[in-house]
């Protein structure tokens, strides 16, 4: 699964850092799943959506092989 | 996400204190037989020296024994549960499941380790083996999550 979370990010002008405090979870987490090393759960995964005001699928895409 | 079966995070540290002087007295108990003399008590049994585990001989009453190595190894097992199943500071998601990945590879680990200690130590030599068993899945698990845990947040110092 590829994710542009880290652009989406820049867009932003947030780090890593605050918004994992804003999302609630832990900052290995969202530096895990901008690495593309971690696949996150769905409430996760809805919760980024929201702050970014995106859609999960503009996020996060499948990859081949998925 | 909430996690359940774990301890408060303060667990921890407690947790430390009680493992690493248990595991100093733990290995001299079983590499070189220490034991305190004010630990020699009565104490209640369920099952000792009987002739053999069906013979109501030996089953229930008072003995005397030196518990040295029973309260050592008390006191490391429960330092070691704190340790491993308090929670993190930063308890997620993501951190719960390089915990579970961590349990299984300790597991797999562990027992590869006594499939191999199973083949090649005999006698007292596979006494020490059993001994040692008990404990080392734990110590294992405790290595291994503490390990990921650091270099996934090493990892971080690269990101801004």
């Amino acid at each position: 699964m590829k994710n542009n979370l880290k652009v989406e990010r820049a867009i932003k002008d947030i780090t890593q850092e605050d918004l994992a405090k804003i999302i609630g979870v832990s900052r290995q987490a969202i530096n895990s799943i901008e690495l593309g090393k971690y696949v996150p759960s769905t409430v996760l995964a809805l919760k980024l959506s929201l702050y970014f005001d995106k859609s999960v699928n503009e996020i996060f895409k499948l990859e081949e092989g998925d | 996400m909430k996690t359940r079966f774990l301890l408060p995070h303060k667990c921890k540290l407690i947790g430390w204190i009680l493992l690493i002087p248990s595991a100093i007295l733990g290995y001299f108990v079983v590499f070189s037989d220490l034991e305190f003399k004010f630990l020699e008590l009565k104490v209640l049994i369920l099952y000792s020296n009987g002739p053999a585990p069906w013979d109501p001989k030996g089953h229930f009453g008072f003995e005397r024994h030196n518990i040295t190595a029973t309260v050592v190894g008390i006191l490391f097992l429960i330092g070691a549960l704190m340790v491993a199943f308090a929670r993190e500071k930063n308890e997620d998601e993501f951190i719960s499941k390089k915990r579970l990945e961590s349990l299984l590879w300790a597991t797999i680990l562990n027992y590869a380790i006594l499939l191999f200690c199973f083949l090649f130590f005999y006698d007292f030599g596979f006494m020490y083996v059993m001994i040692l068993n008990m404990f080392t899945i734990l110590i294992l698990f405790i290595m291994r999550f503490n390990y990921v845990l650091y270099r996934s947040s090493k990892s971080l110092r690269h990101e801004k």
